[in-house]
Order: C-alpha cells, then sequence, then structure tokens
C-alpha cells in the first residue's frame, strides 16, 4: 500500500494511520469493557452510593475513610505476607528444581510440566475444599503427622489464630509453583546449550554455573512469573473465602473480601470502589517495583 | 523516529482517556431520589380466577432461593391449575448469588414480578428504601397471615423510607420457620442416662456427663463464623429476654447489646469451649462437615438450625428440640426468605395471588410434606422422621418467647463485628466486654447516620 505524501513543505508522515484503523475493534472493546469501568470505579469511589438510589458526592471521604480502618491495613498486610507465600516461595522453589534439572537430565520431563501445571488451572474454589479437607482436624496431613509420631504438631491449621494464614499461603505455594515451574523451564531450555559448555570448560561448578548462566538468562520469565504471582497474592479472593471467610477472628481477611462484602452485602458502592481503588495502586506500585528490581541491568527496556 | 512515536503514543494514550471518561459519563452515579412504592390497586380479600383472567394470557417471572425447589415443584402446578391464564417462569439462584444481584436485578428495566428477598438492612432494607418492592399490607390482611405470624411480623415489616424496620407496612411474607435448635442423639443420651435437657443447668450436666464418657458434648463447625454465633443463641436467649434482644436487633431507641446478662452468656459460651466440651477445630470445619459427622454418630448434641434436619433426617436415632426453657425457648431464628412483589410489575395481580398462596393455611401441608416448618399449625408430621419434633419446637417457640431474629440483622457490619470477634473470644484471644463494646458501638454508629 503505497503511503500517500501531502505535497508541499509538510513533514513526511513516517507512519500509515491507515493501519491503526484494523485496532478499532480490538481498541473499542478494551475500552468499553476494560478502561470504562475502571473509571468509572474511580468516579464511583467519590460517592455515597448504595448501587440504585440516587448516590451524594463525598469527595475524598472514603478514601480517608479507608486509609484510615485499621482494618483495611491489617487485610493489606496479610496480602503482603501472601506475597511471600503466592511469589516468593514458589520462585525460589523453582529455581532450586531448575539448578538440578540443567545438570541432571530428567527423564519424563514434559510429563512433570503438565502434572506441576494442573493446580495453577485448577478452579480455585476445588482447590480450596480439597486443601479444606488436607488441614482438617482429622485429615490427611494430622494423620500422617500422627502416625509417624509428630502428633503435637497436629492442629486445626485453618481454625487455628497463628497457622491459619500461613496455611493459606501453602494453598497459594501450591498453586502457584506450577506456573513459576513451566515458565523456567521452556526459559532454561532457551538457553543455547554453548553457554552451558562454555562455563563447564570454564571449570564452573554448579552453583557457579547457576548464577553466572542460568539466573540471568531466566530473568525474562522470573519477571513475568513474579508479576503474575504478585498480582494473584495482592487480588486473593476465592481461596480465602472458600476456606476460612477471613476468619478465624480476623486473621486470614484480605482487601478482596471487603470489597465484596461493601459491594454486595452492605450495599457501600462507594466505599468499594475506594478499596478497589486503593488495592489497583497498590499492587501498580509493587510490580513496578518488581519490573524495575529485575530489569536488565545496564538499563532500557527489555 | 523515536521522538515522534512518543508523541504518537501520547496522542493515542490523550484520546484513549477522553473516550474512557466520555463514555463513563460525568455525572453522579445511581438514578434519581425514589419515591416510596405506593399501593393503588389494594385487594380486599383473596385473588380470585377470575379477576386474574382479565389480565389475559401472562407469563409471571419469580425469582426465588434454590432450597425452593422441592416446595415450588408442588406450588407452581397448583398455581397454574387454580389461574389458568397465567404461566409462572421461574428462576432458583444459591443464596449468595440471590443475596448479590436481587437489587440490581429488581431495579433493572425487566425486573421479576415476584421475588424471594432477605430481612434486615442489606436487602429488604435497601429495596424498600429504593421503592422497588410493593406493601402488602392488603395482601397479608386477604389471607389471614397476621395472625399466624402473630408478633413476629416485626421482621417484615419496614417504615416508607426504609430508614427503620420492626414497624410500619409489611414488605414480604414468609410461609416457614426457621430457628436454631438443639439436635441430640438418642442413644447416646439413653446411654448417659439423661433425658433431652430443657434448662441451661440440666444442658451444663449433661455436657459434663458426655464428656466425662469420652464423648464430643456438642459438635460445632464454625469455618463460615456464623454457626457460633447461632450456637451462642441458645445461651443468650437462656438468660437475657427475648423482647429486648429483638428491641436491640430492629433498632429500637435506647435499646443496648451491652448487658451483664448477655457478657455472662458469651461466657458461659467460652466455658463450655474451654472446659473441652465442644469439638476440637471448630474453627477450620465447615457447618456441612459438621453436621455430616453428627449425622454419621459422632457426638452427643449439634445446635444448628432446623434446616439441617435435611441431613440429620433419621427420627428414631436423633431429636431436635427448641431452645431452653429458661428464656421460653427462644433462639436465634425467624421466618424463611421472605416473598416480595415488585413495584413495577404489570401482572400484580396474579403476583399477588401467587405470594398470597404461598402463604396460606391450605399450602402450609404442602410446606410440611417437602418438610419445611410452616407458621400456619398443620397436623404432626410423619412418624419415624425427624420432622414431628421440628413442628413441636417451631410451636413451643413461637408460643413463649419468640424468635431472637439474627444478630446479624442489627446492623450492615454486624455479621463481621460479631463473628470475628466472637472467635477471638471463644479462642481465648480476647474479653466478653470487649466484644460487646464493638459490637454496641457498631450498633450506636449505624444507628447514628
Amino acid at each position: 500500500m503505497r503511503i500517500r505524501e501531502p505535497a508541499g513543505p509538510t513533514r513526511r508522515r513516517r507512519y500509515d494511520w491507515g493501519a491503526y484503523l484494523y485496532l478499532v475493534p480490538a481498541f473499542a472493546f478494551y475500552v468499553v469493557f476494560l478502561l470504562r469501568p475502571v473509571v468509572e470505579s474511580v468516579w464511583i469511589a467519590f460517592f455515597d452510593w448504595d448501587g440504585i438510589s440516587a448516590s451524594t458526592w463525598v469527595g475524598n471521604a472514603n478514601f480517608a475513610d479507608v486509609l484510615g480502618s485499621q482494618q483495611i491495613w491489617q487485610a493489606a498486610g496479610h496480602s503482603m505476607v501472601f506475597i511471600v507465600f503466592y511469589a516468593l516461595v514458589p520462585t525460589v522453589l523453582a529455581l532450586v528444581f531448575i539448578g538440578v534439572i540443567a545438570r541432571i537430565r530428567v527423564r519424563g520431563l514434559a510429563f512433570f510440566r503438565a502434572a506441576l501445571f494442573v493446580p495453577y488451572i485448577l478452579s480455585t474454589v476445588v482447590v480450596a475444599i480439597a486443601w479444606r479437607w488436607i488441614f482438617a482436624e482429622s485429615g490427611p496431613l494430622n494423620t500422617a503427622l500422627r502416625s509417624i509420631g509428630l502428633g503435637g504438631l497436629a492442629r486445626t491449621w485453618l481454625g487455628d489464630f497463628d497457622t491459619a494464614l500461613p496455611s493459606v499461603g501453602v494453598i497459594g505455594t501450591w498453586v502457584m509453583f506450577g506456573l513459576a515451574f513451566v515458565l523456567f523451564v521452556s526459559g532454561l531450555q532457551a538457553i543455547p546449550a554453548e553457554l552451558f559448555e562454555a562455563a563447564r570448560i570454564d571449570g564452573a561448578g554448579p552453583f557457579r554455573e547457576f548464577f553466572a548462566v542460568t539466573l540471568p538468562a531466566l530473568r525474562g520469565e522470573i519477571q513475568v512469573a513474579l508479576v503474575l504471582m504478585i498480582t494473584a497474592a495482592l487480588r486473593n479472593f476465592d481461596i480465602v473465602w472458600n476456606t476460612t471467610s477471613g476468619g478465624p477472628g480476623t486473621s486470614t481477611t484480605v482487601p478482596s473480601y471487603f470489597i465484596y462484602r461493601e459491594a454486595f452485602v452492605t450495599h457501600h458502592v462507594g466505599r468499594a470502589s475506594a478499596i478497589a481503588v486503593a488495592l489497583t495502586v497498590l499492587i501498580i506500585a509493587v510490580v513496578a517495583t518488581v519490573m524495575r528490581l529485575t530489569r536488565e541491568p545496564g538499563g532500557g527496556a527489555r | 523516529m523515536h521522538h515522534q512515536r512518543r508523541s504518537g503514543v501520547r496522542a493515542l494514550a490523550a484520546i484513549t482517556a477522553a473516550a474512557a471518561l466520555t463514555l463513563a459519563g460525568c455525572s453522579a452515579p445511581g438514578g434519581g431520589s425514589s419515591a416510596p412504592a405506593e399501593v393503588t390497586d389494594a385487594i380486599s380479600g383473596p385473588v380470585t380466577a377470575e379477576q386474574v383472567a382479565q389480565l389475559g394470557d401472562l407469563t409471571l417471572s419469580v425469582w426465588a432461593d434454590q432450597g425452593e425447589q422441592d416446595f415450588m415443584d408442588k406450588v407452581i402446578p397448583a398455581y397454574e391449575d387454580a389461574y389458568p391464564n397465567v404461566t409462572v417462569d421461574i428462576q432458583y439462584k444459591s443464596y449468595n448469588d440471590l443475596m448479590a444481584t436481587v437489587l440490581n436485578a429488581m431495579n433493572s428495566a425487566d425486573a421479576p414480578d415476584v421475588t424471594q428477598g432477605n430481612q434486615g438492612w442489606a436487602t429488604d432494607g435497601a429495596l424498600v428504601k429504593a421503592g422497588l418492592i410493593r406493601p402488602l399490607d392488603d395482601l397479608a390482611a386477604a389471607y389471614d397471615y397476621e395472625a399466624a405470624a402473630g408478633d413476629s411480623i416485626t421482621q417484615l415489616e419496614w417504615s416508607a423510607d426504609g430508614s427503620s424496620f420492626g414497624s410500619g407496612s409489611i414488605y414480604g411474607m414468609s410461609p416457614d420457620n426457621q430457628m436454631v435448635g438443639i439436635f441430640y442423639n438418642k442413644a447416646k443420651l439413653a446411654a448417659l442416662g439423661l433425658d433431652v435437657p430443657r434448662t441451661l443447668d440440666d444442658f451444663d450436666k449433661a455436657l459434663a456427663a458426655a464428656k466425662d464418657a469420652g464423648e464430643t458434648p456438642l459438635i460445632l463447625g464454625n469455618s463460615d463464623k456464623a454457626s457460633a454465633m447461632q450456637t451462642l443463641s441458645l445461651v443468650q436467649g437462656a438468660l437475657t429476654p427475648a423482647a429486648d434482644t429483638r428491641a436491640w436487633i430492629t433498632g429500637v431507641d435506647g435499646a443496648t447489646f451491652d448487658v451483664p446478662s448477655n457478657a455472662e452468656a458469651i461466657d458461659h459460651f467460652a466455658g463450655w469451649v474451654s472446659s473441652g466440651y465442644v469439638s476440637p477445630g471448630y474453627d477450620g470445619t465447615s457447618p456441612d462437615d459438621a453436621v455430616a459427622a453428627f449425622a454419621a454418630g459422632d457426638g452427643v448434641f449439634f445446635i444448628g438450625g432446623n434446616w439441617y434436619a435435611g441431613t440429620i433426617a433419621d427420627g428414631a436415632t436423633f431429636g431436635f428440640a427448641a431452645g431452653l426453657k429458661d428464656g421460653g425457648y427462644a433462639s436465634s431464628g425467624s421466618f424463611g426468605l421472605p416473598w416480595h412483589v415488585s413495584a413495577k410489575s404489570d401482572a400484580t395481580l396474579a403476583a399477588l395471588a401467587f405470594v398470597g398462596m404461598i402463604n396460606s393455611a391450605d399450602t402450609a401441608t404442602t410446606l410440611a410434606s417437602v418438610n419445611r416448618v410452616p407458621i400456619h399449625a398443620v397436623e404432626a408430621g410423619e412418624p419415624g422422621t425427624i420432622f414431628p419434633d421440628l413442628l413441636t419446637a417451631s410451636a413451643e417457640q413461637l408460643d413463649n418467647g419468640g424468635p431472637l431474629y439474627w444478630y446479624d440483622w442489627a446492623t450492615d457490619t454486624m455479621f463481621d463485628t460479631f463473628t470475628s470477634g466472637l472467635q477471638e473470644v471463644l479462642g481465648g484471644q480476647g474479653s466478653s466486654s470487649d466484644l460487646l463494646t464493638q459490637i454496641q458501638d457498631d450498633w450506636a454508629a449505624f444507628h447514628t447516620k
């Protein structure tokens, strides 16, 4: 297609506006179903609204209320703990596995990849119910502990004030590990074999090889995995809702739980929107930090 | 090239933002102020087939909770027989789905003609405030509902602007009674040589005896957080007058929950937990799992709602008793989900006929046949099942202290305040006086808004 150049001294256009027309359908969809609701949510957060009747403008009152709410800060704190379980632990575990796989030939790797990925694609309700059974007072975990003589450790993991939060975290680790593993394995397979050979010729042992060759090459995958897992940790709703409903007491509350209650149960849609906006800002801040920390050394976008 | 691309991207971003803002519309969200629903077509007697026939052929759209299916499967054919020109189109929703969507559905252009709601501020209050449901005083009078409901009709009454409940017009009608009571294992009680305990003292003694005999005295599953609150009602109902609790829940001026008898009730329950009378790990067990365990033979007592009789159904092994005599058999309870008629319906007579039929004395036997407890008096149910016990218990409670409603009706945030706090007190992480202060503060904040 010839780019029509306008006559006269106008500057020559470097790109073709006509091509952007192909983007219009997808763009329209994106604006209507993604951008508009986001903007609308931010807008609603400035009102006191029950979802149906007339609303009243309250300016920053909802935001002030949310930021001053001890409940919400406690929930945000729990979300931070979930980042450790949903993102950091699976990443480290997956990297350990990768380090081992890089050295040892594993038979049936394709099968393991598929099997370990299954938790991630399972419905979260199924996951929650299955783990509720595992953690139950007379469930498999306690039975196993008792049978090897560690009965003193057995307890109702999800019902105990001290262990409820880590227990829900462990569920998250189990779900997210497969994602990290699959991403890193495909990253590993993309590393040219020459790099490993060169490292070995230079006399690198397994640890040196891991930190000099494998880890830097996986930087992109690690970034993707962390972003996905951190977002999941901060947005977490289904697993908490279906295991502990935020209990016992308030030991496993998360911001999404309050968004749900405010929007659908107590009908304070403005306040729910304010919490949602605050949560979004938090997620963006954390993800931006992660991307900054994991970018290519020497600057420049990847 | 770099520079031009950036400015191109910026232009695109600006266009996008503008498009999004325009679409969002910069006006205040929500409709205009809503007028209270008015009744312009009051009926004076039960709706006749001739009256409905005048509407011509029509479809009546109905939304109902999933638990109504057994009952509706019998009622709808009877209704369509009585009013041949009407076809009923019913949609069932799970409880959570219904609560989350009913408000918006009733506000939409094609709102259902008839729907179930839920007593309390979150659902019925919002529906009344937005003028979405029709007052049903004329319907209640026409079908003799008020006599059957008695004092408990207050749970269905709202002021016209939805700002207070417990008095005003009747906005919903519900045919069945739900209550918390004591399920007991007959064989185990007999083995312990005990009668069914009907006073708090007797109950304490029974729990202690069960523990000594190596049984789990009381089965509890509280991962939903609501169950412990319902169990508490048995003790609280025995120590504090039911009328006081109901007054507090419906927001009567000056009512307070922070009284010594309530502190005693919470401490008493906490005492059961610390004495080891309650099944271990209850905060991590779901109520369904707990009920299943009890129905399979675990434990001596289970305190829960009469709706669990679907699972704990064997009348030979299990029995059901109302609350404790000390408080007039009061415990948490209320009518089931109320039925409402849309204020925007164009088939109001047909809708009124439907709701009237569901709540009439004639349909009470149909309700009993699917093991739900009607508020109208019915003949004793099928022997061998636990159902006759349910009927006796319901009558005992309604005739004496009456139901306590549900504590979380008191304010729209009370569920979290009460249940989380109770978990903490029972787990030894807080004191009952702190909990009562929090509960009363929540109530006060809500009622000064």
